[in-house]
């Protein structure tokens, strides 16, 4: 490696960097970008040991993973979707408090009969015989939704991969069902889509979040020991 | 691993064509299935659990291809592409690498790219006659690269069926547990589920729905659901059709109505599961199970021991063989008699070849008529070490 330094992964761009500059902001640090405004690397005004690199929220799940940043902040449920092991790889530091979002199992409103993941799985029963295919479940949290269906015996499905717009699937019918983030279910109505009762995956919100395979000199330690000192107070 | 090293590859080599030589005299014909494969048919076949384990990606095109994860599945694509009609005989035997994912570090008994040496009987009408062939072939074929000491595990999931078939059950529930058998947690799950009375619908004015609908009278009954709907401004979107949902209340209205399953139904059912030991005492233990159940398992129990007799015939030895009636969840496709050659108290690494009926699965692929199918794939790089660990 080229720098021994802390490296801190922020995100680079939306609503999740804004209120991750607030939340330094209200904790009396300030996060800025080096070079022009547009770069990608960063700092903290006061913490000189430690790099801040910008990244895509869904990347910086991946690099601590990789432990090429050691910690980062981004939300739970991209963690856990890039992660299947994230509890041995990561270690969760503290819920910060914004960016909440419920990942959430919704069906069509007009599916009386359901209303919770056991329904579903005799509701697919009966599908299989008349259409001779599996539920086609719309979502972009593929494994979030594999191992939440595991966990429920549920089996008779297929992903069908979406990365926007997931709400719009089944009146489209490109797909039957969807696993997809809301806040407020304002959305999933609007589509005529119902949470199912037992169908909330993950709530999630934004998380300070360590890596537990980056490498953790006597150094880094002190610098991650200052820094959640600041931000966690 | 990045590479074999050349002794390896060599011997790998070498036991291949002795195992494809064994296949071939036997008359089985050699294919040379894909390596990359539609991914479709496996998550529709073995369900997206096999993502996990799967190298599935998408092509330029958009199309979903994987690494084939086996070979059972490509090879019963030869076999219906070449027979579309799907009425005729073949015997295919393969040797080629399968892919599968693995968790942590592959290692040298769990790699991410392994050879499978195997053969596929389909169409074959006596299917005794077609399992005994297959379990023998698989033996010499073993036995032929050197192996000694290896144990048969023995599974039938005809006589699951069978025992499912005459117990006192409702059809619906039958086939819930019929179709959950595969992942015994769900099954027990479901199984104590349907020992307890059903749980009301939650929702008031569906459990009024529900109540007032006339299991005679479908048409009737649907249309007091499209009523029920349009009453609640409910939007109709999606692929179910209205009749599929009016199934489905009329069977939670079944459930509702129904005694639960008898707590001796469930104790049959769990006591079957429970049977192990030699195939000839299973036998034995399951025929006095049904006696003292008072069910028939008669035809179901008479195939079983004229596969026995065939084995026997065919010079597949059963002298270290041994029946576990719970044996054969790990594929939803297997259908009837199951089977593992496994090299005792070696855990995975042990598990040398395994196989068995899989009756549905060509007609699920799209033939015309079911087409009774038998095989059974070997995993060499195992087969290698457990021969150098002897």
């Amino acid at each position: 490696m080229a720098s021994a330094a802390l490296r801190l992964g922020i995100a680079s761009k939306g609503r999740l960097m804004d209120q991750t500059g607030d939340y330094f902001s209200a904790h009396g640090l300030t996060l800025k970008r080096l070079g022009h405004e547009r770069g990608y690397h960063g700092a903290i005004e006061g913490l000189d040991d430690i790099e801040v690199a910008y990244l895509s929220a869904s990347e910086i799940a991946k690099h601590l993973q990789l432990g090429r940043i050691h910690l980062g902040v981004t939300g739970e449920d991209l963690i856990r979707e890039n992660m299947a092991d994230a509890d041995e790889r990561c270690h969760f530091l503290a819920r910060l408090g914004f960016g909440q979002a419920d990942v959430v199992v919704a069906v069509p409103e007009c599916w009386i009969d359901v209303a919770n993941v056991a329904d579903l799985e005799e509701a697919a029963a009966i599908f299989h015989r008349q259409h001779g295919r599996r539920l086609r479940v719309a979502t972009k949290f593929m494994n979030l939704t594999r191992r939440f269906f595991a966990e429920k015996g549920f089996a008779s499905y297929r992903i069908v991969e979406s990365l926007g717009a997931t709400e719009g699937t089944p009146a489209a019918q490109t797909a039957d069902i969807i696993v997809d983030i809301t806040t407020t279910g304002t959305t999933l109505g609007a589509n005529h889509l119902k949470v199912l009762e037992d169908g909330v995956m993950l709530r999630s919100e934004a998380c300070l979040v360590a890596s537990r395979v980056a490498d953790w000199s006597a150094q880094n330690q002190a610098a991650e020991q200052r820094l959640a000192e600041r931000l966690l107070a | 691993m990045a590479a074999e090293s050349v002794m390896r590859f060599e011997a790998l080599a070498e036991q291949a064509k002795g195992i494809m030589a064994i296949f071939g005299r036997a008359g089985y014909e050699h294919v040379a299935p894909a390596v990359l494969q539609p991914a479709d048919i496996f998550l529709d076949q073995i369900g997206e659990a096999i993502r996990s384990r799967t190298y599935v990606f998408t092509d330029p095109d958009g199309q979903e291809l994987c690494l084939r994860p086996d070979l059972t599945i490509p090879t019963c694509r030869i076999y219906l592409e070449r027979n579309p009609r799907a009425n005729r005989e073949a015997r295919y035997a393969y040797n080629g690498p399968a892919f599968r994912f693995q968790h942590g570090k592959p290692d040298a008994l769990r790699p991410r790219e392994f050879r499978q040496a195997g053969i596929e009987s389909f169409g074959v009408a006596d299917r005794e006659q077609a399992e005994a062939e297959i379990l023998a072939l698989v033996q010499e074929a073993v036995r032929g690269a050197g192996l000694r000491g290896f144990v048969l595990r023995l599974g039938d999931l005809g006589l699951l069926h069978a025992l499912l078939e005459a117990l006192p059950i409702p059809k619906r529930w039958r086939r819930r547990l019929a179709a959950s058998f595969w992942r015994p947690d769900s099954f027990h799950t479901t199984l104590r589920r349907l020992a307890t009375p059903a749980s009301p619908i939650a929702d008031a004015s569906v459990a009024a729905l529900t109540r007032e609908l006339d299991p005679d009278d479908r048409e009737g009954a649907e249309q007091r659901v499209g009523a029920y709907m349009e009453a609640g401004q409910l939007t109709f979107i999606g692929a179910r059709t209205l009749g599929e949902i009016t199934e489905r209340l009329l069977a939670i209205a079944a459930d509702m109505r129904a005694r639960p399953l008898a707590a001796e139904v469930v104790q049959t059912i769990e006591s079957y599961l429970t049977i192990v030991g030699s195939p000839e005492a299973a036998a034995r233990d399951i025929s006095k199970l049904a006696s003292e159940a008072g069910i028939d398992l008669g035809a179901a129990l008479d195939r079983y021991s004229r596969r026995l007799q065939c084995f026997r015939k065919a010079g597949a030895g059963l002298q270290h063989a041994h029946f576990a009636a719970d044996f054969g969840r790990q594929f939803e496709y297997y259908s009837g008699f199951v089977f593992q050659i496994e090299m005792p108290g070696q855990g995975v690494a042990g598990q040398i070849a395994g196989g068995g009926r899989y009756d549905g699965l060509i007609a699920s692929m799209g033939a015309p008529v079911d087409v009774p199918a038998v095989g059974s794939a070997i995993h060499t790089e195992r087969l290698l070490a457990a021969r150098e660990g002897a």
